[in-house]
């Protein structure tokens, strides 16, 4: 495979990688496209305008962050993940470095379990979800989603932490416990330390999910507008007749951009942290 | 940690897992059992409220709990009890499945496959030998033809509409397997050519390539907000209709047609996924050893004979968990179909629509018919189904695991 590449194959290469460049890229190119047309502007457009932002405006931007809630929703949104993130990664690591480290009564049989419960479809668990949280008083409030998310990532958590424990050769703690190191001090003095890469893909994990997640909020806080999370306001948006389009496309990109910018910078550890930890059971 | 024993060290484990564990209790095992529950109930638009005193409701519904009391809804709906024959739902949604014709029909469907399977042993039992009789490849498309050719023999469609007309069941699981079906192909087809595409060394501008042919990848962490952009693309006044009108070619509301509407949600399926594939075919293509191209160049394989003899082969191992894993989260896709077409165009209220897969016509049934019970024992039925696949894909990526070394 060492010679040259003949000038034919180079342009076939070269006219696949466009293609393919061209439906990787338009719609999220044609998003931001649509954030600067206002009105009417976007239903009406030449072959030029399909791909080139003649005419671009931030109106809608303006009209988005003066005229709509759309600050207070991101502000619910990052709470709702960053705290999700938070609370999952406090409550998961211990359990995962049991699942890994301890031998006890139980603990495979809980594995299974936990695949089991991962199997079930989550959409179908919504109705006694937003009962017991109507019981306690959580249901349409910040802190009721942030409950059900940190629950529904759990086992996640649990699952790719404890992967990544696996794979800590177990000697050093042996070596600490000759010294006199206890359960708890190994756990903490050793192999949370040297875990920190995999509690950051699992943290960014679980951030990630909670940002983009849509059906449990769009239950869990139905109402008002000021208390929803920037997936289901925008949702509204879009399929609201009276309210522009591109109204929507500019709050698309302010949600869409920094998403993008954090996966492809982190995109070479998360595909390191797949298979570093890994769902594997 | 072994020479921890007794109270104390069910003490520690205890202290390291009772968080989570009761977490997973409350949020996740309690809607399971809840659910089953409900299955057994008429719990439906008519019955929505819990009567307390009624079987096992007063444990189950917090509301019916001293503590909670006081946030109960209070509704002037009749309460729901237990269904009269206990199995009543399951019997709603399965019943008109276990009769001689849907049976036979049944029947009918997996003879189609058997040459495939039988293909696949022919095969299996000849990979070692260096000298074969037939190539693998023609096996197996000889088999895909003889199971064609029995499945017209059958009347495979008039098979599938029958058990497709023995409940809404059968329709949007049918339905959500025609989605696996065509999109885990094209993921593969797609991610394939984009990877040895990647994995040109003098290609240039191959970083810039690699870059943003992952851009659906992360977009697909929003998945909600880019369908919406998918939407925009087909509906009426989208922008696909006004690329036809700029080339006066006849414009359709490409939404409201079964056919397009599916391929719609199939495409921007496979833009979301295919990424996932590019990567994981990418890093296998890397690991297989350039001598191997070498000594086939020597003997003068062409480019195809590469690629069948060589690339493909070794790049089962790294594919094959990639698949089973994209099946079961295709199978279960929402977001998406449910932004782009909502399960539409309808086949009329509370019939499965065109493109409703099993997850948006649970959905569907909850929050717009409120068959609380009904979906229940569609969620238990789903539930097992879909536990069966996560062993089975277990077992698969745990065989091919040692593969690698």
């Amino acid at each position: 495979m060492n010679q040259k590449t003949k000038p034919l194959m180079r342009v076939f290469q070269l006219t696949l990688a466009i293609i393919a460049t061209i439906f990787a890229a338009y719609p999220v190119w044609f998003i931001i496209l649509a954030s600067g047309r206002t009105a009417g502007r976007l239903f009406s457009l030449n072959l030029a305008e399909v791909f080139l932002p003649i005419g671009f405006s931030f109106e809608n931007y303006q009209a988005m962050l003066f005229k709509q809630p759309f600050l207070i929703w991101m502000r619910n949104s990052l709470a709702a993940a960053g705290l999700t993130t938070i609370a999952c990664l406090l409550i998961a690591t211990s359990a995962a470095f049991a699942f890994s480290r301890m031998r006890f009564y139980g603990r495979e049989w809980g594995l299974v379990l936990f695949l089991a419960i991962q199997s079930f479809p989550g959409v179908l668990s919504l109705v006694p979800i937003a009962q017991l949280l109507t019981a306690i008083g959580a249901y349409g409030k910040l802190w009721g989603l942030i409950l059900a998310y940190t629950t529904g990532t759990l086992i996640f958590c649990t699952m790719n932490l404890k992967g990544y424990f696996d794979t800590i050769p177990i000697d050093l703690e042996e070596a600490a416990m000759i010294d006199g190191c206890g359960p708890v001090q190994s756990f903490i003095m050793i192999a949370l330390p040297l875990a920190r890469p995999a509690l950051a893909v699992t943290a960014l994990f679980a951030f990630m999910a909670g940002w983009g997640e849509y059906v449990l909020a769009s239950v869990l806080i139905p109402a008002p507008d000021t208390a929803k999370t920037a997936m289901v306001g925008l949702y509204k948006m879009a399929n609201d007749i009276n309210v522009p389009w591109g109204l929507f496309a500019a709050g698309g990109v302010m949600i869409i951009i920094p998403t993008l910018l954090v996966f492809l910078y982190l995109q070479r550890y998360l595909e390191g942290g797949l298979t570093l930890g890994g769902v594997k059971g | 940690m072994a020479q921890w024993r007794g109270w104390r060290k069910a003490l520690t484990v205890l202290a390291f897992i009772a968080p989570t564990l009761i977490g997973v209790l409350i949020f996740n095992i309690y809607p399971i059992v809840f659910n089953t529950y409900i299955s057994f109930t008429n719990r439906n638009m008519f019955h929505p409220n819990p009567d307390c005193s009624v079987g096992m409701t007063g444990i189950l519904e917090p509301t019916c709990w001293a503590v909670f009391h006081k946030n109960a809804l209070k509704g002037l709906a009749q309460p729901y009890t237990l269904k009269t024959p206990l199995f009543g739902n399951y019997i709603d949604l399965l019943g008109k499945f276990f009769s001689g014709p849907v049976l036979l029909a049944v029947l009918a469907i997996l003879v189609c496959f058997v040459p495939l399977i039988i293909a696949g042993q022919i095969n299996k039992r000849f990979e070692k030998r260096v000298e074969r009789p037939v190539p693998a490849w023609t096996v197996t498309l000889g088999a895909i033809i003889l199971g064609v050719l029995i499945g017209f023999a059958v009347n495979f469609g008039a098979a599938v509409n029958l058990i497709a007309g023995s409940g809404d069941f059968f329709v949007v699981n049918f339905h959500s397997i025609l989605y696996v079906i065509l999109c885990i192909p094209l993921f593969f087809v797609v991610g394939l050519a984009l990877a040895l595409l990647l994995n040109v060394k003098d290609l240039p501008g191959r970083t810039f390539f690699r870059v943003i042919l992952i851009v659906p990848w992360a977009a697909s962490t929003v998945a909600i907000m880019m369908s919406l952009v998918w939407k925009f693309f087909f509906q009426d006044s989208g922008l696909f209709n006004m690329l036809l009108r700029l080339f006066s070619l006849p414009t359709k509301t490409w939404l409201n047609y079964p056919i397009y509407a599916f391929a719609i949600i199939v495409i921007a399926n496979v833009w979301y996924s295919y990424p996932f594939f590019m990567v994981t075919i990418l890093g296998a293509l890397q690991s297989i050893p350039g001598e191997l191209y070498e000594a086939a160049e020597v003997d003068g394989a062409s480019w195809w004979q590469r690629l069948f003899s060589i690339t493909l082969p070794l790049l089962r191992p790294a594919v094959i968990p990639a698949i089973v894993l994209s099946s079961i989260t295709t199978f279960q896709m929402f977001g998406t179909v449910w932004a782009i077409t909502g399960g539409n165009p309808s086949n009329g209220a509370g019939a499965p629509g065109a493109t409703d897969l099993v997850m948006t016509y649970a959905y569907k049934q909850v929050f717009q018919t409120q068959a609380f019970a009904r979906t229940g024992a569609f969620a238990v039925i789903m539930f097992i189904m879909l536990f069966g696949a996560t062993l089975y894909s277990l077992r698969i990526s745990r065989i091919t695991k040692g593969a690698y070394d």
